[in-house]
């Protein structure tokens, strides 16, 4: 195990021993070998920038590195923005530990040498996150290297394995080029990507959310404070933003195109499937604080007649979000709401009984102007986990989930006092 | 079309009342203890005749305060985060070390400001510190970062103590205002000094890094920038008014009266009951408190925010205790050892405290700005948003000059009778 402090300035020597310069940086091309160092950059005394690849370095230490190349056949480094730089893009950077759900800073990297055919190859291990890693830099040309080790060898390290680590590159087109995909923080739980999201500057927000399919994307924003999902909206390209909205709940959609600019807000509209921009819109219609702009349009209906197969099938063709699915509403032929089946009581039934003959009791509702007050009031009286919203005329027009309350009462909260 | 345009206004209106906060705090904490000793004993001393260098402090000032303001809102990341990216972590960290040892030395100043302020009413300081500690802690540790933006302003709105408290000096206003707009100059070694000092005190290390984060934590979009520009001007402008009114008050009273040698800022309240009044004494006196206060609050949140941000810590009033140690016990310590060495030390024991943290502060001062201006210049860091060439040579001469005479501050408070008499 080497370190990169260790690498850093270490002297390079050409093939009968003249001194080329010192180790300036390390470059990997992840387009290559995603772990392997592909070539050294090596500063020479004239300030000059020498480019030694891979099977050119014929053994490397914490002492000096020697290579196979004669002093006049060395080249000089061209600028390649598809090559991964460890000291200026990993080191001292912020990176996401994938493993441990948190954005971290980088303190140092940790290499593996390993002999291949005539040729020292070098390889990432991890990068270091720790307290030792932190005094090794603060002491690094100051004390001999093997002294450093010896003062830090009882210190607990913090390391966090290469596979585990995903970078952060807000020019797209270099994410290109460095291979870099999102796929491993898609795979996270949309609350802690959220988490990981809030942590980063816009720029790099904006970098992590381009990478994450809509879905997920959305998922993830729906976790995030309303705001900032808006900024966020606003500096990816509409029809990228477009996207990520159809796939919200129309309800959290709808807060989030409350928060753009009107402009951007009819341009995000505009770009999205009709259904879904019309469910958002009606939405967007409610005044501000009500139960009609807290509901989700998103919801399980059926005949009044309908029996327990009836809501089965419903169930089964229903698209929305999982949340939605607590109750079954019972409407008539003019749309009003008559009643609400629990799906519990559905799965325990008969699939040829009525539905009437096992709705609850007592059909608590409220109308699309009610405050969030005597919403939130009515859910902790009746122990709801979902209440219908209806109109003047007693039609059903939308649901309010125990989600969305709960989220309400704890923001509330975190208003008046700490959380 | 007026009913739009009415409107437009309006959204204006409220988009700048929603980006107010970072420019017209971090610039109203600079009026601290410390800051208003300095004013007082500049009003005591000279009377009317340094009124004059308030503007150019108060440009100067906005100078400085833009650039940082400008590149939280493009890059999004603090100061502390900027430099650690690009100077690396040993500069950092040695930054970092010594913005805490000056920062340590700010919050003793701010407590003994307290302890001055409350002597005035007859409180002790062994009753008066304990308790503002407590109430700064508590403040930020169980407040929520609304609430404490929402005490933090309403702190600023005290300052109108000092305006009041000026107007029952009943000075010669026509006098004030035309030294405040003719420069004077006297060539007095103490002049000189005082001068040093009215300057030295603006402009502050660990300011640039508040700022920068504060203007981050709000999340302020680019667009909203110019709304957060003006939140910068306004509160320099503010802050300088305050100092005039301070200034002001000291010279229509303490300066007229002969007496002229004032300790702390406490002695300048109470030197104005006589010359004064009990109100104007009362109202100077409370002014001094809520700054003393204020700033006892944010000084240390400050320093333990970009401590961490710097290396990589967790920070932030908004993460739990748990989440974030090192942050909350940065915070901790930094107003404890504060209010403990003003309560366990004598007076004159305190004095090489605070000389240490000017000093640290006048050697960190040109890093800092030289760094800012380093970054803020990077094409890929600021885009369109880096210094045009002309703001770059006012910039450059204004962090030269404020370097200049912050060195000599410090080397004057280690020789002051080094100073041409």
């Amino acid at each position: 195990m080497i370190y990169f402090t260790e690498l850093d300035h270490l002297p390079v020597y050409a093939v009968k021993g003249e001194y080329l310069g010192r180790l300036e940086d390390l470059c990997v091309a992840p387009a290559q070998n995603s772990l392997r160092v592909a070539s050294y950059l090596v500063k020479s005394p004239k300030k000059a920038l020498i480019c030694i690849t891979h099977d050119q370095m014929q053994s490397l230490s914490v002492r000096a590195g020697q290579t196979s190349v004669p002093r006049d056949e060395v080249r000089c480094y061209a600028p390649d923005e598809g090559l991964l730089k460890v000291k200026k893009d990993i080191l001292d950077q912020q990176i996401i530990d994938v493993n441990n759900r948190k954005v971290v800073r980088v303190n140092d990297v940790d290499f593996d040498i390993r002999p291949t055919d005539h040729h020292a190859e070098l390889r990432i291990v991890a990068v270091n996150v720790g307290m030792a890693a932190a005094i090794r830099r603060l002491l690094q040309g100051l004390l001999a290297k093997h002294t450093i080790r010896m003062l830090t060898s009882s210190i607990p390290t913090k390391t966090i394995p290469w596979e585990f680590v995903n970078l952060i590159e807000s020019d797209p087109q270099r994410r290109v080029k460095l291979r870099l995909s999102y796929d491993r923080v898609a795979q996270l739980h949309p609350a802690d990507i959220a988490d990981i999201l809030e942590e980063l500057s816009r720029d790099e927000q904006k970098a992590v959310i381009e990478g994450l399919d809509d879905e997920t994307a959305a998922q993830a924003l729906s976790e995030i404070p309303t705001r900032m999902q808006a900024d966020l909206l606003e500096s990816i390209p509409a029809q990228k933003a477009a996207d990520i909205v159809e796939e919200m709940p129309p309800d959290e959609a709808a807060d989030v195109l409350h928060e753009l600019s009107p402009e951007t807000s009819a341009e995000v509209l505009s770009d999205m499937a009709k259904d879904e921009a019309n469910e958002v819109r009606e939405l967007l219609g409610f005044e501000e604080n009500t139960a009609g702009a807290l509901m989700t349009t998103e919801y399980v209906f059926v005949h009044e007649s309908a029996a327990v197969e009836g809501a089965i099938a419903a169930l089964r063709n229903f698209e929305g979000a999982i949340e939605s699915i607590h109750v079954i509403y019972l409407v008539d032929n003019d749309a009003v709401l008559t009643g609400a089946v629990p799906v519990g009581r559905i799965i325990l039934s008969q699939a040829s009984l009525p539905l009437s003959d096992i709705a609850m009791d007592s059909l608590i509702s409220v109308p699309s102007h009610a405050s969030l007050a005597s919403v939130v009031d009515l859910f902790h009286k009746y122990n709801l986990i979902s209440l219908p919203v209806v109109d003047d005329k007693r039609h059903l027009i939308g649901v309010v989930t125990a989600d969305d309350v709960l989220e309400l009462v704890i923001t509330r909260r975190q208003f008046r006092s700490r959380g | 079309m007026n009913r739009e345009r009415l409107r437009r206004y309006r959204t204006s209106l409220l988009i700048f009342l929603a980006v107010l906060g970072p420019g017209i705090i971090t610039a109203n904490v600079d009026n601290d203890a410390g800051g208003i000793y300095t004013y007082s004993l500049a009003g005591a001393k000279f009377g009317f005749t340094l009124l004059w260098t308030l503007i150019p402090i108060t440009v100067a000032l906005v100078v400085v305060q833009e650039i940082v303001a400008r590149m939280g809102v493009v890059t999004g990341k603090g100061l502390a985060d900027l430099i650690r990216e690009e100077y690396g972590f040993r500069t950092t960290f040695i930054l970092m070390m010594m913005l805490l040892a000056a920062d340590l030395g700010n919050t003793v100043a701010e407590f003994a400001g307290l302890a001055s302020g409350m002597s005035v009413f007859g409180v002790t300081r062994y009753i008066a510190v304990p308790l503002g500690a407590v109430l700064v802690w508590a403040l930020v540790v169980k407040g929520t970062y609304r609430l404490v933006e929402k005490v933090f302003l309403a702190a600023c709105v005290f300052y109108v103590a000092y305006p009041v408290s000026c107007f029952l000096a009943h000075p010669k206003w026509p006098d004030a205002v035309i030294n405040t707009l003719k420069p004077s100059f006297a060539f007095s070694g103490s002049y000189l000094y005082m001068l040093i000092g009215v300057v030295g005190t603006t402009i502050a290390p660990w300011m640039q890094f508040y700022l920068q984060a504060a203007v981050v934590e709000k999340g302020i979009k680019v667009k909203e920038y110019i709304y957060s520009r003006w939140d910068v001007i306004v509160g320099c402008i503010v802050t300088d008014v305050v100092a005039f009114f301070i200034i002001v008050a000291c010279a229509a009273t303490i300066y007229l009266s002969g007496h002229r040698q004032i300790n702390d800022a406490g002695d300048a309240a109470m030197a104005l009951r006589p010359l004064a009044g009990h109100a104007a004494s009362a109202l100077f006196a409370f002014g001094l408190c809520n700054a003393s206060l204020f700033s006892a609050c944010i000084l240390p949140l400050a320093t333990a925010y970009y401590v961490c941000e710097g290396l990589g810590l967790e920070a932030g009033i908004d993460k739990r205790f748990h989440e974030a140690p090192t942050f909350y016990w940065l915070y901790t310590s930094l107003i404890a050892v504060g209010a403990l060495a003003v309560m366990v030390l004598s007076e004159s024991k305190q004095i090489p405290i605070i000389l240490f943290s000017q000093v640290a502060n006048g050697v960190l001062l040109p890093f800092v700005l030289i760094f800012m201006l380093h970054l803020v210049n990077r094409e890929d860091l600021m885009g369109k948003h880096k210094n045009s060439r002309l703001f770059n040579y006012i910039a450059w001469v204004t962090c030269a000059v404020m370097i200049a005479l912050t060195l000599l501050l410090v080397v004057s408070t280690f020789f002051p009778d080094k100073l041409p008499a």
